[in-house]
């Protein structure tokens, strides 16, 4: 490795660390006016033109605000635990490509590097939790563990069935595979398991349970402040944007879309194709997160273990046997929309089994009187 | 199931519409015309003179004692331009003691003072919330104009009741 190799290397992640801290700042904004408008409000509108000025003024007020430990709390630990939050979030943009050519480094292990470095983040959670001596902080992390570990498995076996498709783990060999139809189409079981198991890994509404305002003022991050406490907000939003990005790369066909066939510009509509579609996930985040509530706890693990689970599974038998067996592509179609429609049937059925059923009373009657 | 999928389409129906958000130091609200404000001076516009004698009714039925009055003698009355033959010399409400409740506007022989929209009290230091005569007549008069009360124009203060 020469020295304009390594310049090169310290170039691209200093590009690529700015664009995501960017697209950080600029997410928070997005949420509260896009929030705004669905609840009839403006948003931020004080600072700047049409308040865009707003996530500069939060992180001024962030970094000048006093970084508090608490008296009782494990000192190391609890400032080591954003780091650790922090560090993985940025970590797997190393190998997340966002176009065929901007990328810093692809692997081809890319989908299981990413999946394996984001799961590390709950070790710094539940650091958090620990060390704050805080009731609430310890339960939030407890939570926060188990509804990763419980919502890691669909999510990784929903994957595997489109890995299985593209016979990659390389993330540009499986938006290369989308060139005909995208896995949305072939996989819409796997799409709907990965983006719910998503939400509920980056902790988004409304399966914000470890964070959960209303009833552990924060979960982990209670008494946090200052820098410490925005570096576990800044993960989580750039969590939040790899789950959009990974949901665009792996079922809606990457940065493909209509481009010139050479020239740079192919690479700016490749690049605008992919934000396009990123964007329009994050939108739905948003906007799932401004309509639903949060889940109870035994639903979240009840959905997690009892729906998702078997679905993921079932996804990956009916896939393995379209593969072995060389089916043609409509009949994955039809087999995954078949799933998806016995799982709603199902779900009617068991909810009319827990309905309390009528009363009913017979009653004798002899000469118009009730007699029994 | 479908309610999740109907929750999805009233919020995305909710954004659409337009927001009720009022940018309140830009813009403001119209008050409600039975809204009860902070209380000022009418002025007689037929006579050019205020509508107020400086009778102290109002000041001696105000329950926190925040309205000070005095009184002269009106040099139009001389001049035979005016009927009224006393007239208000000094008149001053403490903002902070006021309790906006309109027992000063019932008890008026003259109807020389009404309850206005002004509504924003809000000041930086104790001495400025003394409402001044002029205070009281800026923001009555210009209350009367919006409200079109023309004083004089009613049967006058006996039997209107």
């Amino acid at each position: 490795m020469t020295w304009a190799d390594v310049g090169w290397l310290v170039l691209s992640v200093g590009l690529f660390l700015g664009f995501i801290s960017f697209v950080v700042l600029f997410l928070t904004y997005a949420e509260r006016k896009f929030i705004g408008r669905i609840q009839q409000r403006l948003g931020p509108m004080r600072t700047g033109p049409f308040g865009l000025l707003q996530p500069v003024a939060d992180a001024i007020k962030l970094l000048s605000k006093e970084d508090l430990v608490p008296g009782r709390a494990d000192r190391f630990l609890f400032w080591i635990a954003p780091l650790i939050v922090f560090v993985p979030a940025i970590v797997i943009w190393v190998s997340i490509p966002f176009t065929r050519d901007i990328v810093i480094e692809n692997l081809e292990l890319g989908i299981f590097f990413v999946l394996a470095v984001m799961g590390l983040s709950i070790a710094g959670i539940l650091m958090a939790g620990w060390s704050s001596f805080n009731k609430y902080a310890m339960l939030g992390a407890v939570r926060a563990a188990a509804q990763l570990i419980s919502y890691e498995l669909p999510l990784l076996v929903a994957v595997l069935g489109v890995v299985m498709i593209a016979g990659s783990l390389d993330l540009q060999v499986i938006v290369a595979e989308q060139n005909t139809v995208w896995y949305i189409v072939l996989q819409p079981v796997a799409f709907l398991l990965f983006f719910t198991a998503g939400l509920a890994e980056v902790g988004r509404t409304p399966f914000d349970i470890p964070m959960a305002e209303s009833e552990l003022i924060g979960g982990p991050f209670v008494e946090y402040s200052g820098m410490h406490w925005s570096m576990f907000f800044m993960a989580e939003y750039a969590n939040t944007f790899a789950i959009a990005v990974l949901t665009t790369l792996l079922f809606l066909g990457g940065w493909r879309g209509p481009a010139p066939a050479t020239g740079w510009g192919q690479d700016v509509m490749m690049a605008f194709w992919f934000l396009t579609k990123a964007s329009a996930v994050i939108l739905v985040i948003f906007w799932i997160r401004a309509t639903i509530p949060r889940l109870r706890i035994d639903q979240l693990m009840s959905l997690a273990w009892k729906v998702l689970l078997p679905l993921a599974f079932a996804n990956l038998v009916m896939t393995a046997f379209y593969l072995f067996y060389g089916w043609p592509d409509w009949s994955i179609v039809l087999l995954s929309l078949g799933l998806l429609m016995a799982t709603v049937y199902g779900y009617y059925v068991r909810r009319r089994s827990r309905l309390p059923r009528p009363v009913t009373v017979k009653l004798r009657v002899r000469q118009g009187r009730i007699v029994g | 199931m479908i309610g999740f999928f109907k929750s999805l389409a009233v919020t995305l129906q909710s954004m659409l519409r337009k927001p009720v958000t009022v940018q309140y130091p830009g813009e403001h609200l119209p008050m409600s015309p039975r809204y009860l404000g902070f209380p000022g001076l009418l002025w007689d516009d037929a006579v050019d003179e205020p509508a107020c004698t400086g009778c102290l009714v109002c000041a001696r039925y105000c329950p926190t004692d925040c309205i000070t009055v005095s009184m002269k003698d009106n040099p139009l009355h001389k001049e035979g331009k005016s009927k009224r033959r006393k007239i208000v010399d000094d008149f001053q409400i403490r903002m902070e003691r006021c309790i906006l409740c309109g027992i000063c506007v019932e008890v008026c022989n003259f109807e020389a003072i009404a309850m206005t929209d002004y509504h924003e009290e809000a000041d930086i230091s104790r001495g400025d919330l003394i409402a001044t005569k002029e205070d009281l007549f800026r923001m009555g008069r210009d209350y009367q104009k919006r409200a079109g009360i023309v004083v004089g124009a009613g049967s006058g203060s006996e039997g209107e009741e």
